[in-house]
């Protein structure tokens, strides 16, 4: 088996009997960075957890690794590094005492903790703080923290769930170039669940879409969105109107361009299948050979939001905006009845 | 077997860091028996001038019949919090962790136990400290002293274990907070900790008999007051029955708990 992570049917109902995940199919590819995106409640961390062996699946049959996680349980939790969306550091140990604590329950021995305890540490920038206790960390460093101590065992694949949930804009940019930079110097597999957007289009080389425990569509993120249409770039003419019709059938002729289309006062709409970064600056270099003059450009891309839709019929807000609600008119109900 | 006792000394570990870096706390476990032992003494020293209450405790001197008591007492208010460590690690995440190494599953509940009898070992350690300083002679002298030790730990034992099981069963703090406070003092009351069977009430006597905490505080007793004698071993044979027991329902409960 040469996949880092083969899940097959899995379904996992919980003992009250909410169905979690209702059968879902799916592969990683050793050294891919994968995503779950979904709102809360779909079902990610249900799935991360039966991945990992923390839940047992209801139905269907996980490899980690090419370790069945039942029948080889030992390998396959060995493979594997985990950081929960809890962040669960321990306060009131340093940062060294978590990470050291983190290599035992590895059972790696004393040297090899303190070797690779300073490579992690380093690797996220906590080296300086190691014995400071955590309890006066951010939640950044933290989370940093948590994902350092995940890796103490030198796991093949690496679980992050919801990696930069409650972080600010900076911190989580940071954070993402910390996972970049695990798959392009260690070469690790990195399955991860989110439901930030940005997050999944940034990070991920594919992603699922999950919502209500099933897989709705999957897919490189650039794919997904131009299954919804393409990038359309406008652009402003300031040439007379025989120059510029001209210069279109010259844009028609550019890879990826599906169409041209004229709006008004010398606007015109382009439809690119893909790519629509790297279509401006051919038209831009040919309209200088002709001598064309454009005045103004402006590139709009499909978001996985607009994927989001298209696949669950609701922006990723809505559905967690609803479900929120749903839950709370639920603790209402309760509060009235007794 | 071996991994079992790695992966707990580990998960004690963890939870004896934490405890030697909480200042006050560690001050308190000094303090409280301290107080304890001058109150109790104080309150109690005109009670054993009358000579048919010093038969009754079996020493002329209430602090030698109390420090087995309070070294009870004391530990029965901090074992039975270990609980707490697995709602909150549960809460954290912690526990998942835990969970998702290839340790032992038993480690978790056996290491949080262990740390528990090493506290509780400290505090007897610092009570019987207390104790000596205020005049009170072990009559079995240091080698008795390790003997108390002993026992103190393995009741501590019971007390964690049967916290941590029913921690595993619970959501919340409060709700565990709310168990054990129901418990605890009733425990301590029904015992013959602070005060002799023979001077309880018929109905208490009955249950301080069926009380852990009796058949720990009886060796202990002997050992302090009267001296060594074979009178000690039912009390430690019992307890450690109890251990033995409490240890295997505890990891049923717990591995029963996390098994979804
Ligand atoms: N321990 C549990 N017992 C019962 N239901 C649960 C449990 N954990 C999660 N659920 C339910 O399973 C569904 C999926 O939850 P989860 O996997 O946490 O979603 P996500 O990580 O995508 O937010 C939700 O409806 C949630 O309420
Ligand atoms: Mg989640």
């Amino acid at each position: 088996m040469d996949k880092a992570i083969i899940v097959e049917n899995l379904k996992k109902t919980y003992s009250n009997g909410t169905e979690a995940v209702k059968g879902i199919n799916f592969s990683v590819d050793y050294g891919e960075i994968f995503g779950f995106l979904g709102p809360n409640g779909a079902g990610k961390s249900t799935t991360i957890k039966v991945i990992i062996g923390l839940l047992r699946p209801t139905a269907g049959k996980v490899y980690l690794d090419g370790f069945n996680i039942e029948e080889n349980p030992y390998e396959a939790r060995m493979s594997k590094g985990y950081a929960s969306q809890e962040t669960s550091v321990d306060d009131r140990l340093t940062a060294y005492e978590n990470i050291y604590l983190q290599g035992r329950f590895f059972h790696l021995d004393a040297k090899t903790i303190e070797k690779r305890a300073k490579d992690v540490l380093e690797m996220f920038g906590l080296w300086e703080r190691r014995n400071d206790l955590v309890d006066s960390f951010s939640g950044g460093m933290r989370k940093r923290l948590d994902i350092a101590g995940a890796l103490i065992h030198e796991p093949k694949i690496l679980f992050l769930d919801e990696p930069t949930l409650g972080l600010d804009i900076q911190t989580r940019h940071a954070i993402w170039n910390y996972i970049t930079d695990l798959q392009k110097n260690l070469k690790m597999t990195i399955f991860l669940t989110t439901h930030y957007l940005e997050e999944a289009d940034a990070l991920c080389d594919r992603v699922a879409i999950i919502d209500h425990g099933e897989i709705k569509a999957m897919d490189k993120p650039g794919v997904l969105k131009s299954s919804i249409g393409g990038d359309i770039i406008t652009l402003t003419f300031s040439n007379d109107k025989g120059k510029t019709d001209s210069f279109l059938p010259i844009i028609k002729e550019i890879d990826n361009v599906k169409s041209v289309n004229p709006l008004k006062n010398g606007i015109y709409q382009i439809v690119v299948s893909k790519n629509g970064d790297e279509v401006i600056p051919v038209i831009f270099s040919l309209a200088q050979q002709k001598n064309i003059n454009i005045t103004s450009v402006r590139l709009k891309r499909p978001t996985l939001d607009d994927v989001y839709l298209k696949y669950t019929g609701t922006t990723i807000r809505e559905a967690e905006s609803s479900r929120e609600e749903i839950a709370k008119q639920r603790i209402m109900m309760r509060r009235m009845r007794r | 077997m071996k991994t079992l006792f790695v992966d707990s000394y580990y998960v004690a570990l963890r939870e004896l860091k934490k405890y030697f870096r909480q200042k006050t706390r560690m001050i308190m476990t000094l303090v409280q028996p301290f107080i304890w032992l001058v109150l109790m003494g104080n309150m109690m020293s005109g009670l054993t001038n009358n000579p048919f209450a010093a038969q009754m405790l079996g020493t002329g001197n209430y602090l030698s019949f109390m420090t087995p008591g309070i070294i009870l007492m004391t530990i029965l208010f901090s074992s039975i919090f270990s609980g707490t460590s697995i709602v909150w690690d549960r809460r954290i995440g912690y526990l998942d962790k835990l969970l998702a190494a290839p340790i032992k599953r038993g480690a978790i509940p056996f290491g949080k136990t262990i740390a528990a009898m090493v506290q509780g070992g400290i505090q007897s350690i610092i009570i019987i400290v207390v104790a000596i300083l205020m005049g009170v002679r072990f009559a079995t002298g240091l080698p008795g002293i390790l003997v108390i030790l002993i026992i103190a730990m393995l009741f501590s034992l019971i007390l964690a274990g049967i916290s941590l099981a029913i921690a595993s069963k619970v959501k919340t703090i409060e709700t565990l907070m709310a168990i054990i406070n129901f418990f605890a003092m009733p425990l301590m009351f029904t015992s013959n900790a602070l005060f002799p069977l023979k001077v309880m009430p018929k109905w208490l006597e009955a249950i301080a008999k069926v009380n852990p905490i009796t058949y720990a505080v009886d060796p202990m007793r002997t050992l302090t007051v009267t001296g060594w004698s074979r009178t000690i071993l039912p009390g430690i044979g019992i307890t450690l029955i109890i251990d033995v027991i409490v240890l295997v329902w505890t990891e049923f409960v717990f591995k029963n708990a996390v098994s979804e």
